[in-house]
């Protein structure tokens, strides 16, 4: 194998590097502020029914979830009673959401994302879609564990900083935005830096819908060229890739490190 | 306050484009009724089919195949849109409308009430490749060997299809496996690593990876079958069918489809033409 031939390969592989930059950054854009939206959604607490419920009811779960006992040990028609009244239609739609999103592999996701409007309601697809469907896909995948992500870094902070913001008279918009949010920030990024990697591995699921990018075009100058070396260069183009981002989100990481 | 302006601007935008992204779902130009007015020729190929269809160095999608494909679109006025397919989903792909048809020494044999066909062109035959120093040398002695071959592809049907086809069931019965796998090179990578033993292959494909691994491969001179290729066209598309394969014709009348064959004459391909030689 000469230089010429290397030199040819790595320019091929740098186009294809090209398409899956664009999965990564686009998902990157859509997925990460789409995830915050769906932890809100995860944390609703809204209760539509709650104001039907007697009275009695709600002394009784209240009084069970103080230091006297659990709710767990009530009887059971209270318990029923209890979900029923307060059942919280958004975090459940959610919760169901991030179940489907994260107990279905993202292959099949994409399939039924890019097929999905033909198979299901019949409208034809275009091949302009192939790209809108990946982008659709991977984002709301990604959005769902990024929720369960900026989840944790919610419910990290302590209950006591709350009350410390009610009384210096901070509402609940300015308490998150001014008090919690930059904490999360904070705490929730090397798990983020983990999905972030992933995801720049993951841009090969793509192909299963037939869009062409990085490893791809490696199968496919090995197919042609009969040798294993672009897939070799391959590796060591997402291994610099990753090494990149590692890089940034570690700088990111320093430079939150405000109070340390 | 201005960052989180910022944010929660992005946040919208997002929710924005990704819903204007679902409507985006406009009726494809590919359902054949449109001829009238087609601008563009979308083909589905796989990119791992050399010499059908392949990445040159540079970096175009060419192929015996795509070659064929550019000089219809050309004489119709047409645009050519080269479509690498996962070749696994092709018949969602051609079904869906994204792709008009598959062109990509697709075997019509068998498959003749699935698709609606060109004439064909390639007379094909499936081949099996062993490695150099092996002591396979006819069909016979692959019994207790492992074998491997493209998922979804004309050489699998043949191994296994049920019916009027003892012979070859008989064959496959007498291996100690079959595998699969998604594209022919990495069978050929299997080959070679010894984790298999031989390979059922489209004579094309085997031909050229034998052009530059003359010296790690040998093909067995008796073929599995034989069969012959043609352009698929979605089931009753039959108005697109006859005018790219009146283009054809005329081709094969001046003389061009010969000239484009004799360009892969190193894989043989000219001595396999068969169109208008029926």
């Amino acid at each position: 194998m000469d230089a010429q031939t290397l030199l040819n390969i790595t320019q091929q592989l740098a186009v294809g590097l090209l398409d899956s930059c664009k999965i990564f950054l686009l998902t990157l854009l859509f997925s990460m502020p789409l995830g915050l939206l769906v932890t809100f959604g995860r944390m609703s607490k809204w209760a539509p029914l709650r104001f039907l419920a007697p009275k009695h009811l709600i002394e009784k779960l209240k009084l069970a979830q103080s230091a006297e006992g659990k709710a767990e040990n009530l009887p059971l028609g209270t318990r029923f009673a209890g979900g029923f009244f307060f059942f919280k239609p958004i975090q459940f739609i959610i919760k169901v959401f991030i179940a489907i999103l994260r107990g279905t592999p993202l292959m099949l996701q994409l399939f039924a994302v890019y097929y999905g409007p033909y198979y299901l309601f019949g409208i034809p697809i275009t091949n302009e879609y192939r790209f809108t469907a990946v982008i659709i896909a991977f984002s709301i995948n990604y959005a769902a564990y990024f929720a369960e992500i900026y989840r944790a870094g919610i419910e990290s902070i302590p209950v006591g900083q709350y009350e410390a913001a009610t009384v210096l008279g901070y509402n609940k918009v300015q308490t998150f935005l001014r008090i919690v949010f930059p904490q999360m920030c904070k705490r929730i990024m090397p798990p983020v830096t983990n999905e972030t990697i992933t995801l720049v591995k993951d841009t090969s699921f793509a192909f299963v819908i037939s869009y062409p990018e990085m490893f791809t075009i490696a199968k496919q100058i090995s197919a042609a060229k009969t040798t294993i070396m672009p897939l070799i260069i391959a590796g060591v183009f997402y291994f610099i890739f990753n090494g990149i981002v590692a890089f940034v989100m570690d700088k990111i990481e320093k430079k939150m490190n405000y109070y340390r | 306050m201005k960052k989180y302006l910022a944010l929660f601007l992005t946040m919208v935008m997002s929710v924005g484009v990704l819903a204007g992204c679902g409507g985006k779902e406009e009726p494809a130009a590919t359902d054949g009724a449109d001829t009238a007015e087609r601008t563009t020729f979308t083909v589905g190929f796989d990119a791992e089919y050399p010499p059908y269809g392949y990445k040159n160095d540079a970096g175009e999608y060419v192929g015996f195949d795509l070659d064929l494909a550019q000089e219809v679109c050309d004489r119709n006025g047409w645009e050519l849109v080269k479509q690498p397919l996962d070749w696994g989903s092709k018949d969602m792909e051609l079904n869906g409308g994204t792709v008009d048809c598959l062109w990509n020494g697709f075997t019509m044999t068998g498959r003749e009430d699935k698709y609606t066909f060109s004439k064909p062109y390639v007379d094909n035959s499936i081949v099996f490749v062993v490695r150099q120093d092996s002591d396979i040398q006819t069909k016979a002695d692959l019994a207790g060997k492992t074998v491997i071959t493209q998922a979804g592809s004309s050489a699998l049907a043949a191994l296994t299809d049920t019916e009027d086809n003892e012979e070859n069931l008989a064959l496959t019965a007498s291996f100690a496996s079959l595998e699969q796998t998604p594209d022919y090179n990495s069978a050929f990578m299997s080959l070679e690593t010894g984790a298999v033993d031989a390979i059922a292959v489209d004579i094309g494909v085997a031909q050229y990876q034998l052009s530059n691994h003359g010296d790690k491969f040998r093909q067995l001179e008796e073929p599995l079958s034989t069969e012959q290729y043609a352009i698929a066209f979605k089931l009753g598309n039959e108005e697109l069918r006859d005018q790219v394969q009146a283009t054809l014709d005329e081709m094969l009348a001046d003389g061009t489809f010969d000239k484009i064959a004799a360009n892969y004459a190193d894989y043989n391909l000219d001595q396999m033409v068969c169109l208008g030689k029926e």
